[in-house]
């Protein structure tokens, strides 16, 4: 259930470590695993030093930026078609452009299999597993 | 009637004494079928119905003629509450309705009794606080985590597992009796048994087991010695754990 201020946590190298939910795109109340939502970047990722010429290099997202995401986690119960049901501790995203492509070139961590009927194929490839 | 539009248009006047005509006959049928649910039998005393030798039979019908071939054509039959489809029941509609339909669909769903016992109230149950691996038929990665509930509701029964996958804790419900549940294994066993049914404490980081990956790589090793050089292939090599990990729900 991903609404407006939710607060997700960033799983790809796009340099956003916090994001939080701005819109949820489409005619829904709530953003569930695979659906879009407009995020801003909150917190970056290696923002510890406050270096901005060495994080900012490596970072493609800066803090205070607009961009639009997909969320990959929810602590919300997700049911499946076959009744079986998933759960993760945490909220999650991943950013992409506005053309529907990563922003990122990896991901760390699962993402929920809902996203191959959303047909969000490219994030699939991209995690290392899937639950 | 004058003779003039007799002259001009000769079939109305026909037309209208046929129309006199069909509303009668319409009517007398009306009445014919209204009277002949208790009076079967001077049903062949009216010319107008057609005669039925054949005893009256069980049911109720409620009667249409054919028109063209004068024959009984029966539209629906209303049927006594003690029969079923025409034939009287023998035995009564069970007592608990919904207990004998989940039994039927339990027997259809697992034919050799083993996804019950897996998950019955007995000694040899998984029980909240054992690690199980589920085995999708659709492919993907098997699912491994602890026990952390047993929702028994019949065919709905269920099982929610606990893992962390990745850093992240993931817990899923499998339905016990699902067909795409290709295989449900016990990898480990708690030591003591559980005294709570529903472990919901685990999720609390004071007390989450983590992963349970090196608990699964550790049993499909032994798994592995354990069986006879051809690699742990099903529950045969499981078995020979002392009936440690045991009873894989495969069917095919």
């Amino acid at each position: 259930m991903i609404q407006l201020k939710t607060m997700l946590n960033c799983i790809d190298n796009s340099g956003a470590a916090i994001v939080e939910c701005c819109m949820v795109v489409g005619q829904k109340r709530h953003a569930s695993i695979g659906d879009r939502i407009v995020v801003v970047v909150q917190k970056q990722r290696g923002a510890l030093a406050e270096g901005m010429a060495a994080s900012s290099s490596a970072n493609k997202v800066k803090r205070g930026d607009i961009r639009h995401a997909i969320v990959v986690r929810t602590r919300q119960k997700v049911q499946r078609r076959d009744g079986s049901v998933i759960k993760f501790d945490d909220n999650a995203c991943v950013l992409i452009n506005k053309a529907g492509d990563p922003i990122g070139s990896r991901i760390n961590g699962v993402v929920g299999s809902e996203l191959r009927k959303k047909r969000w194929s490219r994030i699939l490839s991209m995690a290392p597993m899937q639950a | 009637m004058n003779a003039a539009p007799l002259a001009r248009r000769p079939l109305g006047c026909l037309k209208a004494s046929l129309r006199q005509a069909r509303q009668h006959r319409m009517f007398a049928r009306c009445m014919a079928t209204d009277a002949d649910a208790d009076a079967d039998a001077d049903a062949d005393a009216d010319p107008g119905l057609p005669t039925q030798q054949l005893p009256p039979p069980e049911h109720d019908f409620f009667r249409i003629t054919d028109r063209k071939t004068k024959t009984l054509r029966t539209a629906f039959a209303v049927y006594p509450p003690t029969t079923i489809a025409g034939t009287p029941s023998i035995a009564a509609a069970p007592k608990n309705v919904l207990g004998s339909l989940h039994a039927l669909q339990i027997a259809k769903m697992d034919p050799t009794g083993a996804r019950t016992a897996l998950f019955a109230k007995t000694r040899d149950a998984a029980k909240p606080g054992d690690v199980l691996m589920v085995t999708h038929r659709r492919g993907g990665e098997p699912f491994a985590g602890v026990v952390l509930s047993i929702r028994r509701r019949g065919i709905d029964t269920a099982v929610l597992l606990r893992n962390h996958l990745g850093k992240v804790g993931v817990e899923m419900w499998f339905k016990v009796y699902n067909k795409n549940v290709a295989g449900v294994e016990i990898v480990k066993r708690r030591a003591k048994r559980a005294r709570r049914a529903r472990l919901t404490y685990l999720r609390k980081p004071k007390h989450d087991m983590g992963s349970v990956e090196d608990l699964v790589h550790a049993w499909k090793k032994s798994r592995k010695v354990f069986s006879s050089g051809k690699g742990g292939a099903g529950a045969a090599g499981a078995k020979g754990k002392g009936g440690k990990a045991a009873v894989a729900g495969r069917k095919k």
